[in-house]
């Protein structure tokens, strides 16, 4: 151990001599500097080591107390300078690696397993709400300024339509066409006129394929991909865009790519693991905390922010929880709240593999391929399951395929045919901060994902409605309809009669032919009555 | 923007071309990007895509009517294959509202452009008549699809109809008188005196902008 020098004329603070480089960097140094000389750092950094290599380690200033009193050497001060800065990098590199994996596991991973909330995604929330309608107002004020055009979209559609029936319109043509009698009507040349107009309405703005394309926004959420009408307005909103990008892309992506992928490898060698247990108690606790745990990680993979409403609906062993149906990530959102059996088809892939998985643990209802044609095997299995008071709710979609979120659309039969209890849920989607509509036609499932990752984030709201059960005087149509209903007016979407499936195929050619038929009807059933008479 | 100012130009030539505003263009352009999959030309598959359409007997003499190049007020007879967003808004164009301040011999010339428009859609051989053989085809498109009603029905209703026309148009005919067929001045007759462009348009809701482009 170096004996302490006396006490030496010291006019700063001694730092430590590994803090040292930073300090001059930031030119807290200056005073210890003089022209010329060696600065007194770099003696003492050359002794620190020296004094690590001989296996003593002397208090921390000390080497450069001495320093200081030393007489000072010349020397290479370049050298100095380069040392320093390599490990500069590596320590800013390595903080912010330690940073983040602290990060991840403090504020995210452990309160996922025991599925508590610290309130961070809220904040988050609300701070980008505020600057949302700061870059709104921005852009509307540097419109006015250029006037530009900025126009609002139409949810309703951009023509007024008659609310009249086609019995009503095609009366009111003839009144106004022609004088003759009104009880004795016949095809006239003016009836082409509302089926013309019908037509030609519907070329310009139709109720079906509007709900196919993402939803219109009214004011800008800094993503470019809803940037429909907004153009460059002022440097300050474009460089609030550019940072946005900036977060998104290289803070959020990777910590919740890197979420996901722990959130999924869990869930598969969890439920592996689980799935070598013997059957009871046991293994179901472990299997839905399991099942919980990991699907909270993925939500907060995806900075889901969800709101549960009426949580005592929640469904319970040998019901069907019946969902309105946007995205893939609906499944993770309500799974994350209840341990639900999963029904589906076998897929290949990543899927494939978390299915094989998950089903170990849980008696999850898969299909495969040439299996899910079969309706009436598929009845079979469900009612099974379904019967069984131990196994647990079985989740459907049943609008069949994703919908954009501003529609309910027709609900297929099957699952309201097995009789039992159905729990309707409906989930609504705030596209403000990330638009989770899948345009299945547009983008493929890792596109997907990825834009979901890189968007803000998801915020939904789900409500559980009260369960209902078939009627004896209704069939499995009626009762879809009635739960369709339910949750369209829960959700504040609208009901639509059309089938989901209208996104692929063509109208079945049974509803083409009703309109004709009512049409027809009109014309021929009087026609039949004046020939009789 | 340069891109943005010689748009708006265009747009202003449609506008007083077509008599639509330049909200309404803009409207419309969007929904033909949406119908033509964001190409510059519309062909008749493109109309598949509207499950609504389906529903509507007369279908086909609506598609039909779109591509008819004299509707497309071009000096060729017969079909297009594809239109482009100018053609797309002069056949809309036929269907404007009629607007309050119209003096008279607008208004006269508007309902004749309706009217010619729908005399079109009956006469699919282009020869300027509604021969019976027409006039039964669109009765038998606007009744079809009705496994009731048989197909001399059909028939026999576009008879009653044609020879109403008949007698309005020629009065009382001979024997062995010949009805060719209906022609535009005919059709025009039937429908004198009768406000039937009120019921040929379509209303655009009342849409706000913030800006107005001039």
């Amino acid at each position: 151990m170096a004996a302490l020098p006396a006490r030496p004329r010291v006019h700063a603070a001694s730092p430590d001599p590994l803090v040292l480089p930073l300090l001059q960097a930031a030119g807290a140094g200056r005073d210890l500097w003089n022209g010329g000389r060696e600065p007194p750092g770099a003696q003492c950094v050359r002794e620190a080591v020296g004094e690590q290599r001989q296996g003593r380690l002397s208090t921390a200033g000390s080497p450069l107390l001495q320093a200081l009193g030393a007489p000072a050497l010349p020397g290479p001060s370049a050298m100095f300078l380069l040392l320093p800065f390599d490990s500069l990098v590596a320590n800013l590199l390595g903080i912010s690696l330690t940073v983040l994996f602290t990060l991840l596991l403090v504020f995210i991973i452990v309160p996922a397993v025991f599925g508590v909330s610290f309130g961070i995604r809220r904040l988050y929330m609300k701070t980008l709400l505020k600057i949302f309608q700061w870059a709104t107002l921005r852009i509307e004020r540097g419109a006015k300024e250029k006037n530009h055009p900025v126009y609002k979209p139409y949810a309703n559609g951009i023509i007024a339509k008659e609310p009249m029936s086609l019995e009503e319109e095609i009366k009111e043509i003839r009144r106004s066409g022609s004088s003759k009698a009104l009880d004795a009507p016949e095809f006239e040349l003016s009836d082409i006129f509302y089926f013309c107009r019908k037509g030609i309405e519907t070329i310009m703005d139709d109720e079906v394929t509007k709900r196919f394309s993402a939803e219109e926004l009214e004011s800008w959420n800094l993503l470019s991909r809803t940037n429909y009408n907004f153009q460059y307005i002022s440097l300050r909103l474009t460089v609030l865009w550019g940072l946005g990008v900036l977060i998104r892309y290289c803070f959020l992506l990777p910590l919740r790519i890197a979420l996901a992928f722990t959130g999924v490898s869990l869930l598969v060698i969890g439920t592996s693991v689980v799935g070598l247990l013997p059957n009871g108690r046991c293994k179901e606790f472990l299997s839905k905390h399991v099942h919980l745990m990991c699907y909270r990680i993925c939500v907060r993979a995806l900075t889901a922010i969800i709101t549960y409403h009426d949580r005592e609906n929640r469904p319970r062993n040998g019901g069907i929880c019946v969902a309105n149906h946007t995205s893939p990530i609906d499944v993770i959102i309500l799974a994350s709240d209840g341990y639900y059996a999963m029904v589906g088809q076998i897929h290949g892939g990543l899927m494939g593999v978390i299915q094989r998985a998950v089903v170990k643990a849980c008696p999850h209802v898969w299909f495969e391929r040439s299996e899910v044609k079969d309706r009436h095997l598929v009845a079979k299995r469900l009612t099974e399951h379904v019967q069984d008071k131990s196994k647990l709710p079985i989740l459907i979609f049943p609008e069949g395929t994703c919908i954009n979120n501003t529609s309910v659309m027709m609900f297929k039969k099957g699952s309201f045919e097995i009789g039992a209890t159905v729990y309707p849920v409906a989930i609504k989607y705030d596209p403000q901060f990330g638009d989770a509509f899948w345009n299945s036609s547009k983008y493929g499932m890792v596109t997907y994902l990825l834009r979901m990752m890189t968007s803000w984030a998801i915020v939904c709201s789900v409500w559980y409605l009260p369960p209902m059960t078939r009627q004896p005087d209704e069939d499995a149509v009626q009762f879809a309809n009635r739960v369709k209903s339910a949750i369209a007016r829960q959700g504040g979407l609208v009901d639509l009669l059309w089938d989901g499936g209208l996104k692929r195929e063509k109208v079945k050619d049974a509803f083409k032919e009703e309109q004709q038929k009512l049409y027809s009807k009109m014309i021929s059933g009087n026609h039949e009555d004046r020939s009789r008479s | 923007m340069g891109s943005s100012h010689s748009m708006s130009e265009e747009i202003q030539e449609l506008a007083e071309k077509t008599g639509f505003t330049s909200e309404q263009i803009e409207h419309l352009h969007r929904r033909f990007k949406q119908l033509s999959g964001d190409q510059p030309t519309i062909r008749k598959e493109h109309f598949d895509n509207i499950p609504d359409l389906e529903f509507n007997p007369i279908r086909s003499k609506i598609v039909h009517a779109f591509f008819d190049k004299r509707n497309l007020r071009q000096e060729s007879d017969g079909l297009a294959d594809e239109i482009n967003f100018e053609d797309f808004l002069t056949i809309m164009s036929y269907f404007r509202p009629i607007e309050m301040n119209m003096d008279e011999e607008r208004l006269d010339h508007f309902r004749k452009e309706k009217l010619k428009f729908l005399f079109h859609m009956y006469d699919s051989d282009h020869d300027g008549k509604i021969t019976l053989q027409e006039y039964r085809n669109v009765v038998e498109e606007l009744l079809s699809g009705n496994p009731h009603l048989e197909k001399e029905s059909a028939r026999s209703i576009a008879d009653g109809a044609m020879m109403e026309a008949a007698s309005i148009c020629v009065g009382q005919m001979e024997p062995d008188q010949v009805y060719e067929g209906i022609t535009f001045e005919d059709f025009l007759k039937m429908w004198q005196g009768i406000d039937i462009e009120t019921k040929m348009h379509v209303r655009f809701l009342n849409m706000e902008t913030i800006a107005q482009c001039h």
